[in-house]
């Protein structure tokens, strides 16, 4: 993917870039908020990480030029303001997805190729299926290997979410925001209880597992390698 | 105190302005007063003066010029005081009778009403005014009666002079009042200032002194008093808070920097170097936890997101509450349940709440020993929207009660497990957030917190 940066703090920038150059990415980096708009306007780009405060030209000015323009670049927000009023009005103004600093590397990245996917996914899906595991969306079912596995309304999210995203590492923050639809620390390790209820269901009496665990990181759904 | 600035109180000039305001009015009424008086008095003298004449006119027709001018005569001998003036003139313009020498140049060959100053018949003095009336009787001859107005003047220098007097005490009560009303006032607002100058000052304990006469002065002291009790509390809490920060954040600082330390000051070794890399890593991460729950809280406490509320079921936020812990709650043989009545409806942070009641079935789980009871209910009774989540845990001792909900506080025999000490803290400024009421209470055995809304 190439995507670009756009973050006034060099040791930041240089941080991500490396970090996402590491997972395979190519990265440009802008320094300001003026060569930024510049930089989004005069190349094609598969996604954009814009950080809010910048000298020149503020981060959600920028994403608004660009959506005037009716460019559509997937664009995730970064902002060392985490309010949920903040987060609502970089949601707003057109950003994607909305990350607060401090951030977990692994975090950025997983947003950031779940925003791709987002993109790609832009026609309603009424199957979705990863390997043996098959999902119907209309009907609300789920079998694997033939077999119908019962899943509770939760559940049944949790691996919709999953399954749309296979193959891609989600986190327990995005599963959280977007499978329970509130934004709040849990104290413990919750989302891990529910993952393992699911494997429970999904792998337990299968060869091949599914689900998998990335360390500090989330989880993932996607035949073994 | 000094007199200018008594001068420059706004009480002074009000009562300057009020009392020059009263001063026109009181003087136009007196010029209405004194000018009615003046007019009254000239009708009476009118009324005389033609009562008198249509007397002599009668007797000029029943007894004829002899009779009129002995009447005359005989009229003016009465009048010691000499109030009445006459004159009769015969047609060649001599005066047949009367007490004045001529005929008074003012009156001309006019008949009718008019006013002339006469000399006494003494020839001394200023001489009176005299309103008069001048008649032509029949074959010619004309009658001038008239009457002094010196009476009406005294009258009207009279009334003149006590409502002038009056005026003037009017004044000075006016200025002698507004001085002491404003002094009285001027204390009271520099006793104010004062102490705003002392609380200003860092003593933040000062407060403004009521006079128990209930008056506005106590009603804006009360209201400051009670922001300064507020406000007290506020900065108590961020002296409070920035001194746990200090304490209780620097104790795992200083844990990852000599972690960092030793792992240097060892030989070089890189499973070694991974393992402590990623014990900071959550070490870390824990801190970042605890600042984002001091970040949360404050939020919570700045009131600014009263403009996010949004009217949301309690039943259902609780059922996800419950929904989400349940998992937690049966790997440690925990049974959890919702308890909710349904169809009730409360304005309120959705986020915020849901942390808060997280929070609290987070702490209910895990404190609780295994086998026990956690319930999440939720209930109107009377007035009040009651949200508990109640377990069959250690429960609190009653003294702790109100400690628990202090930022960092943990109570001694939970120091083992994890925490930072700021989840009640949470749940108490969401509730303050919300104007509900935080309570715990015995659950016999166990621990039921209970919020209560006020339904609006």
């Amino acid at each position: 993917m190439r995507i670009l940066v756009i973050e006034d703090d060099s040791e930041a920038a240089a941080y991500m870039a490396k970090g996402l150059r590491e997972a395979g990415h190519v990265v440009e980096h802008a320094a300001t908020g003026t060569d930024g708009l510049f930089m989004a306007t005069s190349e094609r780009w598969d996604s954009m990480i814009i950080d809010r405060m910048l000298p020149g030209l503020d981060g959600l000015a920028i994403i608004q030029a660009l959506r005037a323009a009716g460019n559509t670049t997937p664009v995730l927000v970064l902002s060392a303001l985490g309010k949920v009023d903040d987060r609502v009005r970089g949601l707003k103004a057109g950003g994607d997805d909305y990350l607060v600093k401090p951030y977990a590397f692994a975090e950025l990245l997983a947003r950031i190729e779940a925003l791709s996917r987002r993109v790609s996914a832009a026609q309603p899906e009424t199957r979705l299926k990863v390997e043996d595991l098959e999902m119907d969306l209309l009907a609300r079912t789920v079998s694997r290997g033939g077999r119908d596995i019962d899943l509770q309304p939760r559940e049944f999210r949790l691996l919709e979410y999953l399954m749309r995203y296979a193959g891609q590492v989600v986190t327990r923050t995005m599963l959280l925001e977007n499978v329970w639809e509130y934004h709040f620390d849990p104290q413990t390790n919750l989302i891990d209880v529910h993952i393992s209820r699911l494997r429970q269901k999904v792998d337990k009496d299968f060869d091949l597992p599914l689900i998998h665990t990335v360390r500090g990181a989330g989880y993932t759904l996607r035949a073994a390698r | 105190m000094r007199p200018d600035s008594l001068l420059r109180t706004t009480t002074f000039r009000l009562a300057l302005s009020y009392l020059g305001i009263f001063t026109v009015s009181a003087m136009a009424l007196l010029a209405l007063v004194s000018w009615s008086t003046t007019m009254f008095i000239e009708w009476q003298v009118q009324e005389t003066v033609e009562a008198e004449a249509t007397g002599l006119s009668e007797i000029y027709h029943d007894r004829d010029l002899g009779g009129l001018s002995e009447i005359i005569s005989q009229r003016m001998r009465q009048d010691v005081d000499g109030r009445t003036t006459y004159l009769l003139m015969g047609l060649d313009g001599r005066i047949l009778a009367g007490n004045l020498k001529a005929w008074p140049a003012e009156v001309n060959d006019l008949l009718g009403w008019v006013r002339f100053r006469v000399l006494p018949l003494g020839g001394i003095g200023a001489g009176a005014e005299v309103l008069a009336h001048a008649y032509e009787l029949a074959d010619g001859y004309r009658l001038l009666v008239g009457r002094s107005l010196a009476d009406a003047k005294r009258v009207k220098s009279a009334i003149n002079r006590a409502l002038g007097w009056g005026l003037a005490l009017t004044i000075l009560l006016g200025v002698v009042g507004g001085y002491f009303t404003s002094r009285h006032m001027l204390q009271r607002v520099e006793e104010m200032s004062r102490t705003a100058r002392r609380i200003f000052g860092g003593d933040m304990s000062q407060r403004m002194h009521l006079s128990g006469t209930d008056d506005e002065f106590d009603s804006l002291a009360e209201s400051f008093n009670e922001m300064m009790d507020e406000l007290e509390r506020l900065l108590e809490g961020i002296r409070t808070v920035s001194d746990n920060i200090a304490h209780d954040l620097r104790t795992p600082l200083n844990r990852l920097r000599s972690r960092i330390d030793l792992v240097l000051l060892g030989a070089p070794d890189c499973d070694g170097y991974r393992r402590t890399l990623e014990e900071t890593l959550a070490e870390a991460d824990n801190l970042l936890a605890t600042f984002s729950a001091i970040l949360t809280i404050s939020h919570a406490e700045s009131a600014a997101r009263l403009e996010r509320f949004e009217t949301i079921d309690p039943a259902r936020l609780a059922g996800d509450v419950v929904e989400l812990y349940e998992p937690l709650a049966e790997e440690k043989g925990i049974r959890l349940h919702c308890l909710a009545q349904t169809g009730l409806s409360l304005k309120a942070d959705r986020h915020l709440l849901f942390q808060a009641l997280a929070n609290l079935v987070d702490n209910a789980v895990k404190y609780t020993p295994a086998a026990g009871e956690v319930s999440v209910s939720v209930g109107a009774a009377s007035g009040r929207l009651n949200v508990a989540v109640s377990d069959s845990g250690p429960g609190i001792p009653e003294d702790s009660r109100l400690k628990v909900l202090d930022r960092f506080v943990r109570l001694d025999s939970t120091r083992s497990t994890p925490g930072n000490g700021l989840g009640l803290s949470l749940v108490q400024a969401v509730a303050r957030l919300h104007n509900a009421r935080l309570c715990l209470d015995d659950n016999h055995p166990g621990l039921v917190v209970r919020l209560e809304f006020p339904v609006a």
